[in-house]
């Protein structure tokens, strides 16, 4: 036996003198909390050459919303509803029906009532067919896709720059919460080829124009039954975009986009930093007009409002490079606490000084007369999906299994930098069983008169769901 | 020191440096066992179906199938984690590669880079826990021999291990392990973060022969800070399987087919 035998023995010894009843006593609460009977036998895997796989639930929905009652800029009519009841059927399928073929549908289809939703019209039915195309594997890693298609880019969770596809898709949505309105939203009618292989990746999808863009929906103004083309394929549109593993663990993302001969450049990258922390940054850019010159030039060519009247409000029409970015950290904590914070930038949108000549414009001798200009430019920039601001911030929280099991809170902040003015919304959801859910939102618009948030018409609102899967 | 105890150490002392059975390995070749026992030497895919129990009483199932590949590079498992049920998480997924991991959701189409402390908060985070390769995360050293109870109560003289994280990429700072002699069964393990909180408690049970070996086909995980909650994770329909490199790619993630 040699000496370092003897010596790797010791703190065995050492141990049995601490803890000599170690092993007997330890782990009977452990032993006890273990349950006795097996869990049910998971389903069998489907089997054979055709499959369906579905994911589909009914969820009602009731809104509540407080109306400011005096405004520096009033908006133009209908104001929102200040209550609403949505019922509807929300149904994602795929099918296989036989090897390396898939069609994909995804579609929305229910009934809707309001306080200034007249009843009964078609206004009280809403259809949506968000996607519905086939994809067809080449070979291993090689896709062709073709059909209406949700194709979202970008790592950022707030604002995505990078993700070109999100203009004027997102249709009547229950919460403004980013991560609802990706859910909400139409796709696009293109042709994409895919290429995944061991160090990344390659996309390019073409999008034709199939229709002309129709003016601003408003919430009494949907189309019942209608794709919404002009909505997603109003413009000739090709993207092209690549991934590729540089080293270990980074892998950055770069994206060329053309929109009617207009192109956009774009990149964004996530990368973990220890254990807690994830940075990611996403940025493009291109050249465009300011904010408001392309909200004032879509309304004309919309037939909105007349030219004439859209010069009251016109400035320099000249387009210039501009900028998005969208630069964030979370941080994720031992108790399923999950933090993020990111810096918008925008720079097509409107500054202190454009901040000033809106409401200065909307005050003003020819108030009246511009108001409904002003508050186009407002929804445009919604339809954009686009931060009014040129800077803003976007504070979000996550937690997991919040006091009990299966709650999740979530809470987030859009605040303008320039005025301090506040979107917060808090959100409870529970997860009743594996079928049942049910949701309380609440959202603010905090700020003063002449600030972006508090001269919206909202003030505050609150949302129940109910959702129920098959 | 009483004079029962002096006595007993010395024995340990001696009776621990003259057995053959406990000196015979290393505690690192000892972890090396139990992870082969754990795992086969291949790609394979399974399904994982978690049940969790609040106060005893199953609160939630969820379905979820596991694809694992060895990384040649690390020699440990990188994992594609699809979600079959409950509905309202069908068709999301989960890359765990080494520092990489993403989470894709088919609701928002959208693919989020995640950190591996936020792996550890969803379901998929038990992918890792089935499949991670002691061995290579972990720095063992061997604490004592002792009789331990198994999940069925039944006395197993095992190995009782301490592991510390060996890089960065270790989901845990310090595992407590305990395996099994002559079998190389992992018997149960206590899992404890940076902080040194304890997490978990897991428990091996239901050995099954399954791709050419003896391996556990459920874990028992008592959660250590909220100790009324337990889940119970049941592996089946196991499968060698070739995993193509080009789905450990985040671009793959809304191509996962999971059934």
């Amino acid at each position: 036996m040699s000496l370092q035998r003897i010596w790797a023995a010791v703190p065995i010894a050492l141990a049995a003198l601490a803890e000599p009843a170690h092993a007997q006593g330890q782990g009977d609460d452990e032993l006890s909390r273990i349950p006795s009977e097996a869990p049910p036998a998971p389903p069998a895997a489907r089997s054979g050459r055709s499959r369906l796989g579905k994911t589909v639930y009914v969820e009602s929905a009731t809104e509540a919303e407080l109306l400011r009652s005096s405004f520096d800029v009033p908006p133009p009519s209908p104001t929102p509803t200040t209550i609403e009841q949505r019922l509807f059927v929300d149904a994602v399928l795929h099918w296989i029906p036989i090897r390396d073929l898939t069609f994909h549908l995804s579609a929305r289809a229910g009934l809707r009532a309001g306080e200034d939703i007249a009843f009964p019209t078609h206004e009280n039915i809403r259809v949506d067919l968000r996607e519905l195309y086939a994809s067809w594997k080449v070979f291993e890693g090689a896709y062709l896709d073709a059909g209406r298609i949700n194709l979202k880019s970008g790592v950022a969770i707030g604002f995505n720059p990078t993700d070109f596809f999100k203009t004027r898709a997102v249709v009547e949505p229950l919460s403004v919460d980013p991560s609802v309105l990706r859910e909400d939203r139409l796709g696009t009618l293109m042709l994409r080829g895919q290429f995944v292989w061991k160090h990344g990746s390659v996309s390019a999808a073409f999008a034709p124009r199939v229709a002309s863009p129709p003016p601003l929906y408003t919430s009494t103004a949907l189309p019942a039954l209608d794709p919404m083309f002009g909505r997603t394929n109003a413009h000739h549109r090709f993207l092209l975009k690549a991934n590729v593993d540089l080293i270990e663990d980074f892998s950055p993302e770069a994206l060329f986009y053309q929109e009617d001969g207009a192109v956009r450049l774009g990149f964004n990258v996530a990368q973990s930093l220890g254990k807690k922390v994830v940075a990611y940054a996403e940025w493009a850019g291109g050249s465009q007009s300011g904010l408001s010159q392309e909200a004032l030039a879509f309304g004309t060519l919309t037939k909105s409002f007349s030219t004439a009247v859209a010069d009251n409000l016109a400035t320099s029409s000249a387009t210039h490079f501009q900028q998005d970015a969208s630069v964030g950290l979370s941080y994720a904590n031992e108790s399923k606490m999950t933090f993020w914070l990111e810096y918008h930038l925008h720079q097509a949108g409107f500054s202190r000084g454009d901040w000033r000549f809106w409401f200065d414009q909307g005050t003003g001798p020819s108030g009246e007369l511009l108001s409904p200009l002003l508050w186009f430019e407002r929804g445009y920039a919604q339809e954009q999906q686009a931060p009014m601001s040129k800077h803003s911030l976007f504070l979000r929280a996550d937690w997991a299994d919040a006091f009990i099991f299966n709650l999740e809170l979530t809470a987030f902040a859009n605040v303008d930098l320039y005025d301090g003015s506040t979107l917060a919304q808090v959100t409870a959801s529970y997860a009743v069983t594996n079928l049942w859910t049910v949701a309380l939102l609440s959202a603010a618009n905090v700020g003063s008169r002449r600030s972006e948030f508090g001269s919206l018409p909202g003030a505050f609102s609150a949302l129940f769901t109910i959702r129920y899967y098959f | 020191m009483s004079r029962t105890n002096a006595f007993r150490a010395l024995t340990l002392l001696v009776v621990a440096a003259l057995s053959p059975r406990a000196w015979g390995q290393t505690a690192a070749e000892i972890v090396a066992r139990a992870d082969e026992v754990r795992n086969p030497n291949a790609s394979f895919r399974f399904l994982s179906t978690l049940t969790e129990y609040v106060s005893g009483k199953p609160q939630a199932q969820n379905i979820l199938a596991i694809f694992s590949k060895k990384d040649p590079r690390t020699g440990q498992f990188r994992n594609l984690v699809g979600y079959v049920e409950p509905p309202r998480d069908a068709g999301k997924a989960v890359l765990l590669d080494g520092r990489a991991f993403w989470f894709y959701d088919p609701a928002s189409k959208a693919s989020v880079r995640i950190s591996p402390q936020q792996r550890l908060i969803g379901q998929a985070a038990v992918g890792d826990i089935l499949t991670v390769t002691m061995s290579i995360d972990y720095t063992a050293t061997l604490l004592s021999t002792e009789s331990v109870q198994d999940a069925n109560k039944k006395p197993r003289t095992s190995w009782h291990l301490d592991l510390k994280a060996a890089n960065e990429l270790s989901s845990y700072a310090r595992i407590e392990y305990w395996v099994e002699q002559g079998s190389f069964q992992p018997v149960k393990a206590k899992f404890y973060s940076d902080s040194g909180r304890l997490l978990k408690i897991l428990f091996y049970r239901s050995f099954e022969t399954w791709l050419s070996g003896l391996r556990p086909t459920e874990t028992v995980i008592l959660d250590a800070v909220d100790s009324s909650r337990v889940t119970t994770v049941k592996a089946s329909e196991h499968r060698l399987q070739e995993i193509p490199e080009a789905w450990f790619q985040r671009e793959y993630l809304p191509r996962l087919e999971a059934q």
